[in-house]
């Protein structure tokens, strides 16, 4: 397949969605994003089949893994038009960004057989499971066991803040299948489906009220014993692959939505007549300015990787540009309740939050999840500054 | 966009730092800014002569090498990043803007400033007044290498004009920061010459001195990281406690940024004024980029520079380390290039964001 003229393709993706975006899928504009992940759940699955119709997931893997495989330049205008239309947010994007990109990476051909498809077609959700309540940031403390008996993985353990839980198919688990090793050594990177007895499945009430997160409870799980991603005991290489991948291209959509959000609280400001408060206003270009930061970092980082594939994981700029977006968003989140003053103090009824609130409070994990701020800083200054490890 | 160096912008870069290692020696620069003049005349000699730097933006056709805005960049941050001390900056400034001119005069002095015979300064903190004839009475201070040049470039309005420093009474003033000596002006009826837009001098100027911001920060910031691998206390590196870490790291990222405004401002100013109609054009436009540039890099650089002397500890006090020079520098630009709050609200305006 030859690639498409920018401009071309960019009006093939606002046609195709203007003609999607419609009927039964017209409530869904708007949501499903940060901080709702919660809503509409089975309405997007369904709208994940319908963009695998369309040919728009993994738009930038091969032709061969089934993929359109289309330069990032090009991805990036889907992002952004995806965003611009506001279409919902991905429900399939821990199949797509996350675990296709890890079976192309480390997964048999077999693998990619079985479960490239699904995740392209939209007919098969995903979640992630690595974070435990004892392996957070030490994500190699992870206690959850996987035992080869019998031709099965039999999987016992628990995990926690993982989306979707509740909708996926399938579970990507990082276990322990090595009870005498320690650390990052002796884990396994499994494939579990989700629906057979064993699975529990708990949302998390967050400080937002609403539950996009959840713990998950395995007992005595079966997976296959041939859905094992890389060797038994190379679970680490292959989780840190996927942590690496996520961190993409889709930067590009997550931006064109933090576009949305600031103009959407400079149009509150302009409406309240809180622009006129020096300081308010003040905050308001700064935010700006670290939109346009954030692009061009992103437009470099991206450079920098020019015609990489999926496959091409990127180096520390991913750390500095979490990060910056991580803080940036965050900030954002509290100008727009300043920004509304007393106004923002009330909810509707049955603790339904404005989207400023939502931001507000939401935008406190995007500097803890995928990691937190401080693990981030972490790693800038041991791999991109040099400076040594601490003393353990 | 060009976020990196071409390949020509690459090898000019590697020239210029051999050269700085040869010329920008500590003893060097401690000589020239306790000299009269604050220069280094052997360096600037060697690179108006040897290298041809001030001739980099002047066409072909007049004698220069025909390159362009984005070269002049590279130039200014290696040359700033060592505060070589001489009059590079601000010459070059008025070169591109000449060059840019199609007053008689622009070419009149052209060939004299792109081979180092004459210097050029901008004086943008001036008040003055025009008279009937066009001439300018009035003063201008902190006119940043004033006591070299040899012509002024001065906004009035939307024009920017030229004064011959002949016609100018020009007085060194003590500078804080040592390395970059300034002048104050005064102006009795000098004759005066319209040779450009002072918009458009004014967006180079704040971009060529946010590219030099740039390098200063990450010149200290590198320096410091350094230092914080070597020294040791409690029996190992202090780089390895993470409270210092941490501090490091923000360091790095406020870098980063710093680095993605400058590269986006000298991209767009370095499009043709009238670019192709398919060429591509900026989203964001060089009158809210090169203040928006000019208030990251200059607040980033003194931001490092302040981080620098404290982490080095007691050390990074004394006279005789580095780190006071790069200080000095950066709060210097950042008071010259204008108070964030009027830079912020400059941007605010441009961008649309204030009523």
């Amino acid at each position: 397949m030859s690639v498409p003229d920018a401009e071309a393709f960019r009006a093939e993706v606002r046609d195709w969605l203007a003609t999607n975006l419609t009927g039964e899928f017209a409530t869904l504009v708007g949501r499903g994003g940060p901080g709702r992940e919660h809503e509409f759940v089975e309405e997007r699955i369904a709208w994940e089949r319908r963009l695998g119709e369309g040919g728009w997931i993994g738009l930038g893997w091969s032709e061969e893994d089934g993929g359109r495989g289309l330069p990032w330049s090009h991805q990036v205008i889907f992002y952004e038009e995806y965003a611009r239309a506001g279409a919902p947010g991905r429900a399939g994007h821990v199949g797509e960004q996350l675990l296709g990109p890890t079976l192309i990476m480390f997964g048999s051909s077999e693998q990619k057989q079985r479960y490239l498809p699904g995740i392209l077609s939209g007919a098969e959700m995903w979640c992630q499971g690595y974070s435990e309540p004892g392996a957070g940031s030490d994500l190699a403390a992870v206690k959850t066991r996987a035992e080869l008996r019998d031709g099965q993985w039999h999987v016992d353990g628990q995990k926690v803040w993982t989306s979707l839980a509740q909708f996926a198919d399938w579970c990507f688990v990082l276990a322990r299948t090595d009870a005498a090793a320690e650390r990052h050594h002796g884990l396994s990177y499994l494939l579990v489906p989700m629906r057979q007895p064993g699975v529990d499945v708990r949302p998390i009430v967050q400080l937002t009220g609403t539950s996009e997160f959840n713990e998950v409870f395995f007992d005595d799980v079966r997976a296959a014993a041939q859905d094992i991603v890389g060797a038994p005991g190379d679970g680490w290489q292959v989780a840190m692959g996927t942590l690496a991948v996520e961190r993409g291209v889709s930067t590009f959509g997550q931006q064109m939505g933090f576009r949305q959000e600031f103009e959407a609280v400079l149009a509150a400001a302009h409406a309240n007549g809180a622009i006129d408060d020096p300081q308010l206003a003040a905050r308001l270009v700064e935010a700006w300015i670290g939109l346009q930061v954030m692009h061009w970092t992103a437009l470099a980082t991206l450079g920098a990787r020019l015609g990489a594939g999926p496959g091409n994981a990127p180096g520390t700029e991913a750390n500095v540009a979490k990060l910056m977006w991580a803080s940036w968003h965050r900030d954002l989140g509290e100008l727009a309740v300043d920004v509304g003053g007393p106004e923002a103090t009330l909810t509707g009824p049955d603790y339904d939050l404005t989207d400023a609130q939502r931001l507000f409070l939401f935008t406190r994990s995007d500097t803890i999840y995928g990691g937190s701020n401080e693990i981030q800083r972490n790693v800038i200054a041991e791999r991109l500054l040099g400076l040594p490890r601490e003393a353990r | 966009m060009e976020f990196f160096d071409t390949p020509e912008q690459e090898a000019l870069r590697d020239a210029l730092r051999s050269f700085t290692r040869k010329h920008a020696t500590p003893e060097r620069v401690r000589a020239a800014m306790a000299s009269q003049t604050g220069i280094d005349e052997a360096a600037w000699k060697s690179l108006s002569n040897d290298l041809g730097l001030l001739g980099l933006a002047v066409p072909e056709s007049v004698g220069g090498a025909g390159a362009g805005f984005a070269e002049v960049t590279v130039a200014v941050e290696e040359l700033g990043r060592v505060l070589l001390p001489s009059p590079y900056a601000s010459s070059a400034l008025v070169v591109l803007l000449l060059a840019e001119s199609v007053a008689p005069l622009a070419e009149e002095l052209l060939p004299g400033l792109a081979d180092g015979s004459l210097v050029g300064a901008p004086a943008w903190h001036a008040d003055l007044s025009v008279g009937a004839d066009g001439s300018l009475t009035g003063t201008a201070g902190n006119v940043v290498d004033g006591a070299a040049a040899d012509v002024f470039l001065i906004a009035m309005g939307r024009d920017l004009l030229a004064v011959r420093a002949s016609a100018v009474t020009v007085t060194p003033q003590p500078t804080l920061d040592q390395t970059r000596p300034q002048a104050s002006l005064r102006l009795d009826a000098a004759p005066a010459v319209r040779v450009g837009e002072s918009a458009r001098a004014l967006a180079l100027h704040r971009v060529l001195t946010a590219a030099e911001c740039l390098a200063g920060a990450e010149h200290c910031l590198d320096v410091t990281v350094g230092y914080l691998k070597t020294r040791e206390q409690f029996g190992r590196p202090i780089g390895s406690f993470q409270a210092l870490k941490h501090r490091c790291a923000d360091l790095a990222v406020e870098v980063a940024a710093a680095r993605s405004a400058v590269r986006a401002a000298v991209w767009t100013a370095a499009l043709p004024e009238h670019a192709h109609p398919e060429q591509a054009r900026p989203e964001v436009s060089l009158a809210a980029l090169a203040p928006l540039a000019a208030l990251v890099a200059s607040r980033t650089f003194t931001r490092v520079t302040g981080e620098m002397i404290q982490l080095h500890g007691g050390i990074g006090f004394t006279w005789e380390h580095e780190a006071h020079l790069y200080f000095k520098r950066a709060k210097s630009s950042q008071l010259l290039l204008g108070s964030d709050t009027a830079l912020r609200a400059e941007i605010g305006r441009v961008a649309g964001l204030l009523r």
